[in-house]
């Protein structure tokens, strides 16, 4: 291949990596404050629908984009609520919330916009499609250096590690849990704005297809750490953009296959991990 | 059921009720008008009652199987793609055999839960062998299921009088007889209903069923009691795979008398909700899934008469299992995400 | 059920005060309390400066390190960050000024016990407390290690802080404490100076009444059943070997995480092990940590009864439980070793703990096993069960029982054993035979490297 074609390969991988990558990011965050987030594909439809709708309502994509994000944040904070207040199961909470979100996202389609399966386009930051890349890949390395070097990031790791320790430190591990997972939600809901206004200008059913569940993969591959989870989620956009660039090319390769390619790929590195992928100890024990 | 659970239960009766008038005030309808539309989609009239119970039977088979997979600590969420392989099974051979109608259609039966069986057990085999995380495996599956299942349909087993993704129509004899003539319930309900009870048997007085719970319960204590964690999980989510395809089968034989990549609206997923309402436990399951069945049938009356959209439903359901989150479904084990 | 009911206590600076009960009677609820980790529902509590809780089980962080723990809540910073410089000096120079050298970046996970509590030690001591509260702080020490804390502990006395000792050995309170509070059954029942009550009055306040005694046993000789020869569990040690008589207790002493566990698992057949392993065919497991590897809580007594079953010899099972027989077995275990409950069928939980673990050594015994292996069979467990508990394994070495135990109490191994191993760093060290225990030398083997 030429080189601008692995050129353009890698531009496409990162562009489809990058919603994985920011889904992971916060899943890294809410997992190492101990809190286990199945709600990421959850967060990135409220968040995707909601910067769609606001966008066409206010007729401004930065509100939308914004918009995203806190609605994004609300649903990682009623995670986080049930999770430390209410000590609920939180991988049957997030499937709930899932099913909450997605339903609720369809609904809204009809409701607000009077037809199925897609919004009418709406405006748009395509042009921001670049820097939020780059802050994706910054956020990534931001957070891996909050969580190593600062004190917020050593008394949130301790959070998941030994909550009864945290506490005895002078530490409140609920507020901790809490305030990580509305964060978490608000970085899937980031993942959904890049989806729905900065690469298309649309909402559509379905359109995180399975996103917010490769990026928990992605943190687990990663071993919940911001690098490594950002650095799996780009791997996948790149075996999404080889999906793309070899479709039809070579005879013999049905196109299903290819289209399954990430996740296939995920399933063999299942093989070969595991086990030796320790996740933060405290992880999914409700605090007392 | 004790008085924790009937708290819960009222208490989720009670939100399910604000939800939906809530979702009908919504959508410009009347609460009176809207329940009205609702009962009367889900049990109406003969036509409407068979229609909740053919959506109650195309639960009912997953439920249990999630039910299963839970109850051995395993998160399986991967029925959906565990049912479509199952169905692509028996949808297979049911246009290859040349057999007296019962027996085809126990084989086709038998197709469906080792389609599924062998899907699941894809998964149990690499939590067994590589200790994967089920969540994860049982949902790529999905993915890959579906992939497979067009490939195959659209490819080397494309059928000639296919208008679609879908293979060749089953011979009108293997059709599954209904209850109630003309409508969508088959004898694939009672079929289920007796699945649940032999599910019950197993759980509660084989020696099978005592060493999944305990697995699932308290793995180290099992383990330390000579239980062998890896086939349990293996035997779990091959069963769980089974009854999950053995739904599949249904809706092939029963619904549209054909296989179809379509055949199933995220049975697969709502069946978790159903599995997780009926805290699971296989007689309560049944109930559960009624009360899904009809959630489904009214909410299409509901989305028909009065305007509300369906996915109305789906949030409900979604709110029913956030509800009853709070009640620790897999004991001392709690979540895993290991 | 009351956890505590009217208590007062009053801790002074510069004194040890002892505060003794035994399990179960509330203590770590107290000390909680005390520290201002856990919220009273009635009384008032005064303090004036911090209060600093030592922890049973000890609250670090496993997968940081030393330095981290340490200033956890209270990190030194460099613009925003931390700056590890100044906490790794911090920790060095506290662990000077009280004689708790630890390297500050080992990972607390790679640490021995009496390491780890060290650095419990520190954590608290680097908030500056008036009131220092241990609680069961030589659980799991050697001799040795045990006098070190003491001298620790006179140390920080010296400078003027309050030491509250929770513990139940009554040693160790009458040769350092300056005050002793007895509690029972949340209740304060006794509170004096040291010098105006004694060792007896003391127990007896403890359990309120007689404390139980176990009759005398004659050292027996009887053919070798279990042989262990050059066994090595890869990460725990390389080559043991040991041999056990019918009708013979070897107790195993040693400080915790010296290979005991490893040791236990692989005469249970429960993880991989080179060398060989002879040992009869029928064997009882009492396993040292009940609640997380012998029982389940939520389940019924019957059938936590049938969990045992699983591994028992015997004629092929049927694919079905035969629950008739399992019931019958419950209540035969609940009769004979006095487990009391309201029925067989409630839940294990609604037990107390020592009448869990009689369930859970009942279980192990029953079938008379040929061999038994014990590991902490009374860690945690009130007078009265642990009791029971020694009667019963006592009895089973009488019925010609091979038994190998383990435990982290040299009094309860020198109460029962014909014959004591030192295990420490993977070797086995030692013997002393015909229950002549010399407790200076075993104390010195425990920690030899």
């Amino acid at each position: 291949m030429t080189l601008s074609l692995v050129f353009s390969l890698l531009a496409l991988a990162l562009v489809r990596g990058t919603p994985i990558l920011l889904a992971s990011l916060g899943g890294v965050l809410s997992e190492r404050a101990g809190i286990v987030n199945i709600a990421l594909e959850g967060e990135m439809t409220a968040g995707a629908f909601a910067a769609a709708l606001l966008s066409y309502f206010t007729r401004d994509p930065w509100l939308g984009a914004i918009g995203g994000v806190a609605v994004g944040a609300s649903v990682g904070f009623a995670l986080g609520f049930a999770a430390t207040r209410w000590r609920v199961d939180q991988i049957v909470a997030g499937m709930g919330i899932n099913l909450i979100c997605t339903g609720g996202a369809a609904f809204g389609l009809i409701f607000v916009f009077n037809q199925a399966g897609v919004t009418p386009q709406v405006p748009a930051i395509n042009q921001a499609l670049w820097p939020m890349v780059f802050l994706g890949i910054l956020l990534a390395a931001a957070l891996q250096w909050t969580l190593a070097r600062t004190p917020i990031g050593l008394r949130l790791r301790a959070c998941g590690e030994n909550p009864h320790a945290a506490r005895a430190a002078g530490i409140d591990p609920l507020a901790v849990r809490l305030y990580a997972s509305a964060i978490a939600g608000g970085l899937a809901g980031l993942g959904g704005v890049f989806l729905a206004l900065g690469e298309l200008n649309l909402y559509s059913d379905g359109m995180i297809a399975g996103r917010g569940f490769i990026a928990l993969a992605a943190v687990i591959f990663g071993r919940w750490t911001p690098l490594g989870a950002a650095g799996v989620a780009l791997i996948f956009g790149l075996l999404e953009a080889l999906q793309f660039a070899l479709q039809g090319t070579i005879a013999w390769l049905p196109s299903d296959f290819l289209q399954a390619l990430p996740y296939i790929a995920a399933l063999l590195a299942l093989l070969g991990a595991s086990g030796r992928y320790r996740p933060p100890a405290a992880e999914g024990k409700p605090y007392p | 059921m004790n008085g924790e659970s009937a708290k819960a239960l009222l208490l989720g009766t009670l939100g399910v009720v604000a939800a939906m008038s809530l979702a009908m005030l919504a959508s410009h309808v009347s609460p009176i008008l809207g329940f009205n539309a609702f009962f009367y989609g889900a049990f109406g009239g003969k036509q409407q009652i068979a229609e909740t119970l053919a959506s109650t039977t195309a639960l009912l088979f997953p439920a249990l199987g999630i039910a299963i997979a839970f109850r051995a600590g395993l998160f399986n969420i991967g029925a959906e793609g565990q049912l479509l392989i199952g169905g692509l099974f028996a949808g297979w051979l049911g246009t290859r055999i040349h057999v007296p109608p019962a027996f085809a259609i126990a084989a086709i039966f038998l197709a469906g839960a080792i389609g599924g069986g062998l899907w699941g057990a894809i998964a149990g085999w690499l939590k067994a062998a590589r200790d994967a995380n089920e969540v994860i495996s049982t949902l790529m599956l999905n993915f890959i299921a579906a992939s497979l299942a067009l490939y195959l349909v659209t490819g080397p087993l494309r059928a000639p009088d296919a208008a679609g993704p879908e293979l060749s129509l089953l011979p009108h004899a293997y059709w599954l007889p209904t209850l109630l003539p003309q409508t969508r319930a088959t004898i694939a309900l009672p079929i289920a209903l007796i699945a649940a009870s032999a599910l019950r048997f197993v759980l509660d007085n084989t020696w099978f069923g005592y060493r999944l719970r305990a697995a699932g319960e308290a793995p180290e204590a099992a383990r330390r009691a000579g239980i062998s964690l890896s086939r349990v999980a293996l035997w779990a989510m091959a069963w769980s795979g089974a009854l999950a395809g053995m739904g599949g089968a249904a809706l092939v034989a029963g619904e549209l008398h054909r296989f179809n990549t379509q055949l199933s609206p995220g049975y697969g997923f709502i069946a978790i909700a159903v599995a997780l309402v009926g805290g699971l436990e296989p007689l309560a399951i049944c109930v559960a899934a009624l009360a899904f069945g009809a959630l489904e049938s009214g909410g299409l009356a509901l989305q028909a008469v009065a305007g509300v959209p369906k996915d109305a439903i789906h949030v409900i359901e979604g709110l029913l299992v956030f509800a009853l989150a709070a009640r620790r479904y897999l004991g001392a084990r709690g979540a895993t995400a290991r | 059920m009351q956890v505590l009911d009217d208590v007062d206590l009053r801790c002074e600076a510069g004194e040890i005060h002892a505060l003794v009960g035994e399990n179960g009677a509330g203590k770590s609820t107290l000390a909680a309390i005390a520290a201002g980790e856990l919220a009273a529902d009635a009384g008032e509590i005064e303090r004036k400066g911090r209060v600093g809780l030592v922890h049973q089980h000890f609250a670090l962080i496993e997968r940081l390190r030393v330095w981290e723990n340490v200033v956890l809540g209270h990190e030194p910073q460099q613009k925003g960050s931390i700056d590890q410089g100044a906490a790794r000096a911090f920790v060095r120079e506290i662990g000077e000024r009280y004689g708790l050298e630890v390297d500050p970046d080992a990972v607390v996970e790679t640490l021995p016990v009496g390491v780890r509590q060290r650095v419990e030690l520190l954590r608290e001591l680097a908030r500056d407390p008036s009131i220092l509260i241990l609680d069961e702080p030589t659980a799991a020490l050697s001799p040795g290690e045990v006098e070190r804390l003491f001298g620790t502990i006179a140390r920080l006395t010296d400078t003027g802080v309050g030491v509250l000792v929770i513990t139940h050995k009554l040693d160790e309170v009458f040769a350092h404490a300056g005050r002793v509070t007895v509690l029972r059954r949340g209740s304060i029942v006794e509170a004096r100076p040291i010098a105006e009550i004694t060792r007896v009055q003391v127990a007896r306040a403890m359990i309120g009444g007689e404390i139980p005694s176990i009759p005398p046993h004659e050292p027996t000789h009887g053919a070798i059943v279990v042989r262990v020869n050059s066994l090595a569990v890869p990460g725990a040690f390389e080559n043991l070997s040991l041999q056990i008589g019918a009708g013979e207790i070897l107790g195993i002493a040693g400080v915790e995480g010296n290979g005991q566990s490893a040791l236990a698992d692989a005469l249970a057949g429960l993880t991989a092990f080179r060398g060989s392993v002879e040992r009869p065919d029928t064997i009882g497991i009492i396993p040292q940590d009940r609640l997380l590897e012998a029982v389940i809580p939520a389940w019924s007594l019957v059938d936590n009864t049938i969990l045992g079953r699983e591994r028992s010899a015997g004629a092929a099972r049927s694919w079905r439980i035969d629950r008739a027989a399992a019931r019958e077995q419950c209540a035969a275990i609940v009769e004979r070793f006095d487990v009391r409950t309201a029925s067989i069928d409630a839940p294990l939980s609604t037990l107390s703990g020592g009448n869990q673990q009689k369930l859970v050594v009942g279980r192990a015994l029953i079938d008379n096993p040929a061999f038994v292996i014990a590991y902490n069979p009374t860690r945690g467990i009130d007078i009265g069960a642990t009791a029971t508990v020694h009667t019963e394994l006592l009895a089973a070495r009488n019925r010609g029982a091979a038994i190998l135990l383990i435990s982290f109490e040299l009094d309860e191994l020198f109460a029962l054993s014909d014959r004591i191993l030192v295990m420490a760093r993977g070797s086995l060290l030692g013997e002393f035979t015909d229950r002549r225990f010399d407790r200076e030398a075993i104390g010195r083997l425990m920690v030899s490297a």
